[in-house]
């Protein structure tokens, strides 16, 4: 709990990262988003298909961004980065899940079917 | 890629031009003239005394949480101050341009502010008001209190504190400026789809608004994350979780929903500029865009954020009524738990600013439940503080004053809440002003912890006590403000007063108006109180200085050290015993126990990168509003190296050697001598065995301070 005054770049954390990682997330994210862009931009599904796509390429981009940039792992002196990320999913779950709950009930009533949901 | 926006562009200015300064406006010119003089005033007079060396060292590239956490307030106040004159505004516009006999004068057809005008006054108010006046207030409590309360020299991170600090001083540089440079949104604090779109909204008042809340929003969050890195980390040995303060507790909890939230409403605004920039349709009504996803992205951040502002007002009441009522507080950890519950809850409840949405009975009973679950760790929270008075020593002092009225404040703001929370109920009263006067209700909570933890903590910080007979009057007389504005606003609520109206077609509401403008009156009187509050609290500051205890009944670590605060905080870090510290060594005798030996210290070295990076901040919000592309990346490139230049740097800080250090503490503690006008003293208390008072020193009996054996 005290304050040591080590020498920052000592910390097992900061020693996780490394230039490589840094560009092999920074890659990863930036082709997962061209595509997404490509395959929007070309209608290359149709639209239910293109969402789903999308989504997919955004949890990869995710779950490599919290890999490779934020050093998120299950490790003992990366702990607080783990709790962050248990209370990290329940907010995850309800925002989304109740977001997409409230607008599915929404647009029961006051929205015509997208094409392509049947 | 991007859109063309309507009116004149050039590459040099952007959209910048003469035209756009609005000095035929009758209210804003003369205010200009006005601002302008009074600044020439401020900077002469700072250059005649060579006051610039000074308030550069010692207050712009500070690092002191302490001092950061000064000019937080003194940000906050003033913002308090434009919003309420912004208030007073909308109040005089309504009780003027009330039914179709009123007069019009300025342009307007009713009242004194046209249509247009008043949509950007209320908008700035409810912007200033709950981001850059509430927020940095509160934002700077914690920034003093919390490194205090845990026993910590300073926060985690003292250069990215500068940082937060002054980013959300370019949010405020940068909403003030729309004053006198183009215009405010007039789409209402929290915004509306489509209004707020390019083809609705030509002007620039809505990416002055974008822009404002994208760096608040930063601001916060730097801040967010330092307090959460130093209650974790930089704690004292022996404050373990359960002896934390309870300030400490709530800030804690107030900054895990900020940096949960803030992200949502950065995401939002952010889609928003991307409409107005790129010509996206997120938030159209073609295009695959919805106008109400913009309205759920906002309350996802927006209702988190109200118990961000909420829970640190909850803990500065948990530490007013245990040292005035000198009990400990009741309840501790149904308290810890209550915000805890009350920061969990907060993310399920968004729904509840637009049950009217229509997304159906289940979405909208599931949002009235949980809603009202709130008012359960709530009323936890106002029983333990009824219970921490209940056959308590209660000294009615003007801080405990103001923790009372918040309490009644927040049970009027709460039991209407719980009628809100009532989807039935909230059709019939959805954007009326009985809405207005819940949240003020709800808000003024917060006004009124502030005003109590500012006289609460001023000793601590500046080391003389504010006037009591002062601070009493403007309490009564903001309370007698408060009554007269939000009752009649309740009553007309329930009449069907719609909200934001710049003319009020029914004349039978103008005695309530009136009286509201009455209570403005009063509101007015009380800012005058506080002016003389300070006056005469600063002319007799040597007759009204205190000790390390400021009342004598405090109980938390932060009383521990001396009043002014040193820069250090603790010379040497205390060791904690108990919950309460500070009433645990006063039981035992040990209040005034000095450290036996000390060590050196490393200090953080002060910076100015903070205050550039602030600047350039600023001048990216501005750039980007007037769409000057040169400029922004400029900026942009200015604010990058900067950072990496710092990074690349670091800082060494510094070391204050004990020679130092015992000179300055017995400097202090002489001070503190003919403050108290007696020599520390002792109980004859047994102190229980393995307490120690500071870190690897055992309790020194006597606990006399090292090498003074000048006794007077």
């Amino acid at each position: 709990m005290s304050h040591g005054h080590d020498n920052p770049i000592l910390h097992p954390e900061v020693q996780m990262s490394s230039t490589r990682g840094y560009f092999t997330g920074f890659l990863i994210s930036l082709v997962l988003m061209a595509a997404a862009t490509a395959m929007v931009s070309s209608h290359a599904f149709p639209p239910f298909g293109l969402l789903m796509v999308i989504t997919i390429c955004a949890a990869i981009a995710i779950i490599a961004q919290i890999y490779f940039l934020l050093h998120i792992d299950v490790s003992e002196h990366n702990i607080w980065n783990t709790v962050s990320l248990v209370l990290f999913i329940p907010l995850f779950i309800l925002t989304i899940g109740l977001t997409w709950w409230m607008f599915s009930q929404l647009y029961l009533r006051t929205m015509p079917m997208m094409p392509g949901m049947h | 890629m991007l859109v063309q926006v309507p009116g004149g562009w050039n590459p040099l200015l952007g959209r910048l031009a003469i035209d756009q300064i609005p000095y035929t406006n009758p209210i804003l010119a003369p205010l200009f003239v006005a601002v302008v003089i009074g600044g020439i005033i401020l900077l002469g007079l700072i250059t005649y005394y060579q006051k610039w060396g000074y308030l550069w060292k010692e207050w712009l590239t500070t690092v002191d949480h302490k001092k950061l956490g000064v000019m937080y307030i003194i940000l906050g106040l003033v913002m308090l101050f434009r919003g309420f004159i912004d208030g007073l505004m909308i109040r005089t516009q309504q009780v003027w341009a009330n039914g179709p006999q009123s007069s019009g004068v300025f342009g307007a057809v009713h009242g004194y502010l046209t249509p247009f005008h008043f949509g950007q006054v209320y908008s700035a108010h409810g912007l200033i008001m709950i981001l850059l006046a509430a927020t940095p207030l509160l934002v700077g409590f914690m920034n003093i209190i919390v490194p205090l309360q845990v026993g910590a020299r300073d926060m985690a991170y003292p250069y990215l504190n500068a940082l937060g600090l002054w980013i959300t001083a370019a949010a405020v540089a940068l909403i003030m400026i729309s004053l006198f440079v183009g215009d405010f949104a007039h789409n209402g604090w929290f915004g509306y789809a489509p209004i707020f779109e390019l083809q609705y909204s030509p002007g620039v008042g809505v990416d002055y608004w974008i822009w404002t809340l994208e760096l608040t929003a930063l601001g916060t969050t730097l801040g967010g994350i330092n307090l959460i890195a130093t209650i974790v980390k930089m704690r004292a040995p022996g404050m373990t979780w359960f002896r934390l303060p309870i300030f400490t507790w709530a800030s804690l909890s107030a900054n895990i929903i900020a940096l949960t939230s803030f992200p949502a409403l950065q995401v939002a605004l952010f889609l928003v500029a991307c409409d107005r920039y790129f010509g996206s349709h997120f938030f159209t009504a073609g295009f695959g865009g919805n106008l109400m996803l913009y309205t759920n992205l906002f309350w996802l951040w927006g209702h988190p954020e109200v118990y961000f502002v909420i829970l640190p007002a909850f803990g500065m009441m948990s530490e007013i009524f245990p040292a005035f009522s000198e009990k400990p507080l009741f309840g501790y950890i149904t308290m810890v738990a209550a915000s805890f519950a009350i920061a969990g809850v907060s993310w399920l409840v968004w729904l509840h600013h637009f049950f009217t949405m229509g997304a159906g009975p289940e979405v909208n009973s599931f949002f009235s439940v949980a809603t009202m679950l709130v008012g359960i760790p709530t009323g936890v929270k106002v029983f333990n503080w009824a219970f921490t008075m209940y056959r308590g020593r209660i000294t009615y002092t003007a801080a405990m004053l103001w923790a009372i009225g918040a309490l009644f404040l927040l049970l009027v703001g709460g039991l209407t809440g719980m009628m809100l929370a009532i989807p039935a109920i909230n059709y019939m009263v959805h954007n009326s002003v009985f809405v207005i006067a819940h949240f003020h209700s709800m808000l003024l909570v917060i006004v009124y912890a502030i005003f109590g933890s500012v006289l609460f903590w001023f000793p601590k910080v500046f080391g003389f006590k504010l006037d009591e007979f002062w601070a009493k009057t403007m309490f009564w007389l903001f309370s007698a403000g408060t009554v007269l504005v939000f009752v009649p606003m309740y009553m007309l609520g329930f009449m069907g007063q719609t909200r934001r109206l710049d003319y009020v077609f029914n004349t039978a509401w103008h005695p309530y108006l009136v009286t509201e403008e009455i209570g403005i009156a009063v509101y007015c009187l009380s800012v005058a109180a506080f002016f003389v509050l300070l006056y005469v609290s600063i002319r007799d500051r040597v007759k009204n200085r205190v000790g390390q205890d400021a009342w004598g009944t405090s109980r938390s670590l932060e009383w521990l050290t001396h009043s002014p605060v040193p820069f250090y905080n603790f010379a040497v870090t205390p060791h904690v015993n108990a919950r309460d510290e500070l009433a645990w060594r006063r039981h035992n005798g040990i209040n005034e126990a000095q450290p036996t030996q000390y060590v050196d210290i490393h200090m953080p070295n002060n910076t100015g990168v903070a205050i550039y990076i602030g600047a350039l901040t600023f001048v990216l919000g501005f750039a980007l509003t007037w769409r000057v592309w040169w400029l922004c990346l400029l900026s942009l490139v200015a604010i990058i190296v900067l950072m990496i230049v710092r990074s690349w740097r670091g800082d060494p800080g510094y070391i204050i050697t004990a020679a130092e250090l015992e000179k300055m503490e017995r400097e202090a503690m002489q001070r503190q001598q003919q403050v108290e006008g007696h020599l520390p003293h002792h109980g004859g208390h047994a102190v229980p065995s393995g307490a120690m008072a500071y870190e690897g020193q055992k309790v020194s009996p006597l606990g006399t301070p090292p090498s003074s054996g000048d006794h007077h």
